[in-house]
Parts: C-alpha cells; sequence; structure tokens
C-alpha cells in the first residue's frame, strides 16, 4: 500500500466499501439466525413430541380392537337364558382368480377334491374368469380350512365372518325364525327384533324369550309322534301362560332346520301356529256358551234344550255324530259336543252379541302377537245371518290361528281378562300386554267345571292326565275341499281348579288307525297327545299332581241325566 | 466460592434428576398400563373362547339329541302321579324299615328258670371253669330283677347280713372284685364279719342255701378264691 498518511477522511468508494460489508454481515447474521432459529424450533419441536410420547403416549405393544365382545347380531335366549341364536365366527373360503399364482388346472382338480360340490371343470372356469371374487363356502368345517390353507395358493381367501348360529337347531324353528345370506332376519323373532338384534347399542344383551326349551322340546316331540302315528301332513302346538300371556311354547311341523332354512320346504317353513287359519270347530263351543253364560241367556248348566236327531234352520240341517234325542242340558251338550245344542244357544245369543264378543277376543283381527307372520282370519264378515251365527257357535264358518284360540282360551280361564300373546320374558324389564275384559269374573269360574267334565266324562277323556286336572274341548272340523280330511284340535287348561297354563294342539288331516278303530277325531288322536304333554311337562311348569283335587263339580254333575253312548 | 461456582451445575444435575425420575414412573406408569391391557385382552380373548365352547357344547348337547338318546337307549317316562309324594310322612310310609331285633340280648324273666342256655354266655370269658359261672350268673340276674324275692329276705335275714351286700346287688364283676379279700376268711369261718352287716340289709337273700354253694366252689378249685365266695351267694339262691 501507499505510504502511512494519516487519511482525515476515507476515500468515498472504500467508505462505501465498508458500508456494503456491514450490510452483507448482517444480513448473513440475520439468515444465520433464522435458519438457526428454524432448526432449533423443529429439533423442540421433535424433543416435547417426544417427551410427549414418553409421558402420555401408548405403548409400543399396544393391541386394539379386541375388547369388543359385543357380538354383530343380538344373541336371542330362552327364557332361562340357554341360547337358542347365537351369532359366531365361522370361516369362509373364496377364491380371488386374478391372485392365483400356480397351475390352475392342477389346482382346480385339487379343489374338486376337498369340496367335491362343484366338478373340477368348473372350478377351472371360475379360475380362468375376469371375476374378482368367488365364494366357495361359508361355514366351512376347520379340518377343510386347513387342508384349503395347506395348499399354499395365495389366490384362495381363507376369513371369518360372522354367522347365525342355532345351537338347538329344529328346536322353536317357527318362532326363531331366520337370517338371510347377508344376516339379515327374513322369519320369525329375527325378522320381527331385526331391529333390536342388529342395533350396536342393544345387540350386547340378548334377547330374552318366554320360551321355555325343555317344555318346547316336550311338546315338540309329543306332537310330532302323533304326526308320525297318524300320517298327518302337518301339526301345530301352543303352550301358554294363561295370566301374562306368555308363550312357553310354540311350535309348528313339519320341522325346519334355521341352520339351512333354505333347504327346507315351503311347507316347513309356514308357520302353522300363526300364520296358518283353520275351522277349528267345537273348541269354539266352550266360547258360545261362555258368552251365552255372561249375556244372561244360559243362566245355569241345567239348563235345557231341545236336541233333536237334527235341527233344520234357514234352509240347513246341523247334524251331530252322537245325537241325542231328546231334552238335554247345557252340561250334556259340552261333554257330548253337541252342534244341535249350541247352535240353539248361539241362535239365543244373536249375531251381534257374538260378534262383539268375538271382537273383543281379537277373532275377527290378526292374532296379537310380535311375530310378523301372522294370518288373517276369515269370518262370515257382512253375510254374518242367522246359519252363520248358528255355525260360527260350533266353529264353522270361521278360521282362525291356534294362537287365537289359545289366546281366547287364556281370557276365558284367567278371569274373563283378554291379553295379547307375547314371545317376550315378562319381567320388570317388559310387563305383560294390557288386558281388557271380555267375560266376567263368575262365568269364567263357572267354565272351569264345564271343560273339566268334558275331559271325566265327555269326549275328551283320553286327555285326562292323571293327577293334573286337565280340562278341556276336543274339536274336528272336516276341510273344506274335501269333506273326508279333517283338522283336529284340543284345547286344554291344567290345572283346573285353579287354571294357570293353557295347551293348545292341533294335527292337520290326521288318518285313521287301527289303535283308534277308525275313528279320526279329535277324542283319539289330539286327546292322548295333549294327556301325554300335560304329563311330562305340568311337573316342570311346578304343577303338583294331585288325584284327590277336582275343581268344584257340584254345578255340572247334576245336570248329567243319562249317559250317551 | 467453590460452592457458588458449582451451584450451576448441581441445579443442572437435580434438574436431570427430578427429570429422569419423573420420566421413569411416567415409563412405569405406561408399562403397567400396558400389561393391564393385555390382561384385559386375554379376558377377552378367554371370554370369546368360553362363548365359542358353550356353543358347541349346547349344540351337541342339544335337547333334541338328548331326547333322541332317550328314546332309543335310556328310556325314562315322564313320573306318573303316583310317584309324587306329599310329604316326609308318605315319603316314610313307603320305606320298609329292616327287620332287627330292637334288643341284642335275650330277655330274661325275673320268674323263668334258670336256663343252661346261661353257660355258653360265661364260658367265653372263662374258659375252664364253664359250668360254675354260668349257675351263678343266671341266679344273680334273676335276684336282682325279680320283685318275688323281698319275701324271702324277711327269713333269712340272718344269713343274709353274713355276707356282702354291695357284691350281691351289682352284679359278678364288683362282687369279685370287693368282697373277694373280706369273704375270702369268712368262707372258711361260718361266722360273719361285722363290717358286712350294715351294708346288706336290703339285698342278696337268696344265699339261704349256704352248704350247696360251697361245694360248687370246691369244685372249682381252679377259679381265685374270691369266686368261690360270689359263687355261694349265687348258687344259694337256687
Amino acid at each position: 500500500m501507499n505510504a502511512p498518511t494519516p487519511a482525515l477522511v476515507a476515500r468515498p468508494e472504500r467508505l462505501r466499501l465498508v458500508g456494503q460489508r456491514r450490510q452483507i454481515l448482517a444480513l448473513m447474521h440475520q439468515r444465520l439466525m433464522i435458519g438457526m432459529l428454524i432448526y432449533g424450533a423443529v429439533v423442540g419441536f421433535i424433543v416435547l413430541r417426544l417427551v410427549y410420547l414418553a409421558a402420555f403416549g401408548d405403548h409400543a405393544g399396544r393391541k386394539g380392537g379386541a375388547l369388543d365382545l359385543a357380538p354383530e347380531r343380538g344373541d336371542v335366549v330362552d327364557r332361562d337364558g340357554n341360547s337358542l341364536a347365537v351369532t359366531i365366527d365361522a370361516w369362509t373360503i373364496g377364491i380371488q382368480p386374478a391372485q392365483v399364482i400356480g397351475d390352475k388346472f392342477a389346482l382346480a382338480q385339487k379343489l374338486e377334491r376337498l369340496m367335491p360340490e362343484r366338478d373340477a371343470a368348473t372350478y377351472f372356469a371360475m379360475l380362468r374368469s375376469k371375476r374378482k371374487f368367488y365364494y366357495l363356502r361359508r361355514r366351512a368345517a376347520p379340518g377343510l380350512v386347513d387342508a384349503i390353507n395347506a395348499l399354499g395358493e395365495p389366490g384362495m381367501a381363507l376369513s371369518r365372518e360372522p354367522d347365525r348360529l342355532y345351537p338347538q337347531t329344529a328346536l322353536a324353528a317357527h318362532v326363531l325364525g331366520y337370517t338371510d345370506v347377508d344376516g339379515k332376519g327374513s322369519a320369525g323373532i329375527e325378522r320381527a327384533f331385526e331391529d333390536r338384534l342388529s342395533d350396536p347399542a342393544q345387540r350386547g344383551t340378548p334377547l330374552k324369550l318366554s320360551i321355555s326349551s325343555p317344555i318346547q322340546q316336550a311338546l315338540e316331540h309329543e306332537l310330532q309322534a302323533a304326526v308320525n302315528q297318524f300320517s298327518a301332513v302337518g301339526a301345530a302346538g301352543i303352550i301358554m301362560n294363561i295370566h301374562t300371556g306368555e308363550i312357553l311354547a310354540m311350535t309348528s311341523l313339519p320341522q325346519l332346520n334355521p341352520n339351512a332354512a333354505g333347504n327346507g320346504t315351503a311347507e316347513a317353513r309356514f308357520n302353522r301356529a300363526t300364520l296358518g287359519v283353520y275351522e277349528l270347530g267345537s273348541t269354539f263351543k266352550p266360547f258360545t256358551v261362555a258368552m251365552a253364560m255372561d249375556a244372561g241367556v244360559v243362566k245355569s248348566m241345567g239348563q235345557m234344550y231341545n236336541c233333536p236327531e237334527a235341527l233344520h234352520v234357514a234352509g240347513r240341517t246341523i247334524n251331530d255324530t252322537h245325537p241325542f234325542g231328546r231334552a238335554c242340558s247345557v252340561a250334556e251338550i259340552m261333554a257330548e259336543s253337541s252342534n244341535i245344542g249350541t247352535a240353539q244357544i248361539a241362535m239365543q245369543l244373536g249375531s251381534a252379541r257374538q260378534q262383539a264378543f268375538l271382537k273383543k277376543m281379537g277373532f275377527l283381527d290378526k292374532v296379537q302377537v310380535e311375530l310378523r307372520e301372522r294370518g288373517r282370519t276369515l269370518t262370515p264378515g257382512k253375510n254374518w245371518n242367522l246359519i252363520e251365527t248358528l255355525t260360527v257357535g260350533y266353529g264353522h264358518g270361521i278360521a282362525v290361528t291356534p294362537l287365537h284360540l289359545a289366546s281366547g282360551y287364556a281370557a276365558l280361564f284367567n278371569g274373563g281378562i283378554f291379553r295379547p300373546a307375547t314371545l317376550l320374558k315378562v319381567d320388570a324389564g317388559h310387563k305383560a300386554g294390557p288386558g281388557h275384559r271380555v267375560f266376567s269374573e263368575d262365568t269364567s269360574y263357572k267354565m272351569r267345571s264345564l271343560l273339566r267334565l268334558v275331559v271325566t266324562h265327555g269326549t275328551g277323556r283320553k286327555a285326562d292326565a292323571p293327577g293334573y286336572r286337565v280340562g278341556g274341548k276336543t274339536g274336528t272340523a272336516e276341510k273344506y275341499h274335501n269333506r273326508s280330511l279333517k283338522v283336529t284340535s284340543f284345547a286344554g287348561v291344567f290345572p283346573m281348579e285353579e287354571p294357570r297354563f293353557v295347551i293348545v294342539a292341533m294335527l292337520d288331516e290326521p288318518k285313521a288307525t287301527a289303535e283308534t278303530f277308525g275313528f279320526s277325531t279329535a277324542g283319539w288322536n289330539v286327546a292322548p297327545l295333549i294327556s301325554r304333554t300335560v304329563s311330562r311337562i305340568a311337573p316342570m311348569l311346578g304343577v303338583r299332581p294331585d288325584k284327590k283335587r277336582e275343581p268344584n263339580m257340584a254345578e255340572v254333575l247334576p245336570h248329567l241325566h243319562e249317559k250317551a253312548e | 466460592m467453590s460452592a457458588r461456582g458449582f451451584k450451576s451445575v448441581f441445579m443442572v444435575g437435580a434438574i436431570a434428576g427430578t427429570a429422569l425420575s419423573c420420566y421413569l414412573v411416567s415409563l412405569r406408569v405406561a408399562s403397567e398400563r400396558a400389561a393391564l391391557e393385555s390382561v384385559e385382552n386375554k379376558i377377552v380373548l378367554a371370554q370369546r373362547d368360553i362363548r365359542l365352547l358353550n356353543t358347541e357344547i349346547g349344540t351337541r348337547g342339544r335337547l333334541a339329541q338328548l331326547e333322541r338318546w332317550n328314546v332309543k337307549v335310556i328310556r325314562l317316562s315322564a313320573p306318573s302321579a303316583d310317584q309324587f309324594v306329599d310329604s316326609s310322612f308318605q315319603l316314610a310310609t313307603l320305606v320298609k324299615p329292616e327287620a332287627k331285633p330292637a334288643i341284642e340280648a335275650p330277655l330274661v324273666y325275673a320268674a323263668a328258670p334258670a336256663p343252661a342256655r346261661r353257660e355258653p354266655v360265661l364260658t367265653n370269658d372263662d374258659g375252664s371253669a364253664t359250668a360254675a359261672p354260668a349257675a351263678r350268673s343266671a341266679g344273680e340276674m334273676m335276684h336282682v330283677a325279680g320283685y318275688v324275692k323281698p319275701a324271702r329276705p324277711a327269713r333269712m335275714d340272718p344269713r343274709v347280713e353274713a355276707e356282702p351286700v354291695a357284691a350281691a346287688a351289682k352284679g359278678p364283676v364288683k362282687a369279685a372284685a370287693k368282697p373277694a379279700p373280706i369273704a375270702a376268711k369268712p368262707a372258711a369261718k361260718p361266722k360273719t364279719a361285722p363290717a358286712t352287716k350294715a351294708v346288706k340289709s336290703a339285698t342278696a337273700d337268696p344265699l339261704g342255701p349256704l352248704p350247696a354253694a360251697k361245694g360248687k366252689a370246691k369244685g372249682s378249685g381252679g377259679a381265685s378264691g374270691a369266686r368261690p365266695t360270689s359263687t355261694t351267694k349265687d348258687s344259694g339262691s337256687h
């Protein structure tokens, strides 16, 4: 440089230089600072996040999701808590053709060997198709799943899917109903309570039915035995608590396995107890007598009617199987199931009162129960004239479901109060349905001895289960299209001196056998079935057998004038 | 100075220590929580298994299956009305008690003559002296039980006093124990012992025929001294 001369004033370019450098330096500092701050912030954020995770974060090995126990669809249990329908995880075998890597033809052959329901050609066609997925089998057995897994083919899809299982198979099948492939209820309780069973909030708690498994099983077994014995095409049975309207057992035959409902015939899927309507014949007579007593037409069991061999009314002739041919009392009319006598009582009662009573008992509407399968009753409707009144009086010309009959008998013997039938257990969570009075308490009381009389001295003698005081009424009706085919039924109540349960059984087209001496009336086929069933279920229901107890028969026995043969 | 200089170091150390311990606590809590969760998981899985197994058992043991077994093999049927009993008394009437003698020992009446049957009972005790003890015991029992006797003692008083009362009252065993020593001497001498008199008054009248007793006692020489004395009373009754 030059000699050191005191520079009093810096050269302007130099000054500018210094200023520039400073500016640049400041800028660099500023940038460095910003960079450092960003870096620090990132590190700080990471550190904070780590600390937070260490303090409050989840454990690395945490497994979530398994804590949910609620099934996909709510369970259905009987009144004692035994499972009737559960949802379990079942293996499903599928195939994804696009992901198959091995020899497709060899695979098709192996599949045919493992699952012979399709042949190798079909499997091969599936494997070569463009579709993404085929279901091969639902609800596969674990052994088969193992074998499929051992094929080592990634194209085979094994998965677990919720599946509806009915552990008791055919037990109470028509009550429970069944679900379709997608798990939606398509019949019975499954259909009626679809919302309740699939609601996430409620499906954790099982749906408790009023059905009692042992009683249901007893009824089904005895009914099936009778169907086999008398070659009937079908049958229905109901056992009901008359005070609450709870249905303890309800069955319809032929049987249906809800686990494979699609394999059953349409006949098997048909619920005869609630959907089928039948002319139930003489089982209606107690209603007519009770109506007449309530209306004051019949004043005592000893009231006499003229019972000729045949009654000619309005151009029609009414016959009896055991014609009296003399005057007969109400007690005799009931004991011998006289159409002629009952028709006269109905005539005195009149059409209007008869319809009013039937309406109050719900016989003119669909039966009241939770199920959706409810049959429409067939009644004379607008043509309810004199002759219709008479025939309805003894149970012809009106077709109702067996459940109607059970509800009606319950109303007749629980003190006269009609309550809708229910399939849900009556307890704190589910109150019995609202009732309304149909018959007076006095009528209800008097009817006890009258129905007991039918079993001790009348047409229902074979229905007596010794010690259990069964009372009831037989009914035999001819089918409209073929009068040789019959529908036989029995509506019974026990124990008669303090009625608690009603049992209704019906056989559709029973045939005469050698043991019944060629008869196919209710007294010969349904009545013995009632006797067997009652002696089996009554101890389970807490009814104590006692041969010394009887309802008050003093009202009716004196009016049994002569033993009709 | 030095303390103040290290102060910051201590502070840093303390803070680091605190932070570490806090972290350890939270770590511990997290691991406990994880353990709890795994237990809960296991419970849920176990419940799922239970449900599955219950379903399987229910399916295998379904009522229709039980019914089938019953129809084919077991053949149980509903009980008839007569098979129910009303009360425990009615139940008791159905049970016939086992025929069993109320008293094991044979009953001997006071008035009965001493049967030969007595002998075997006593022979069990003493194999050797069968005959003599049998005779004794039978006589003894009759005296104790009988009310007929009191008439005699009035007559026999003097003789009775001579004998030990207690022994007669309580049976052969006692007789053997107590009166033996006393009786041993008096037996030799016909005179009565003064001490025994007071006690005697009530019982043991049958002793009357003393001489016969003596004979018997001598016959059973093998027996101890005590026995002969007791025999004397017993046999005397006859």
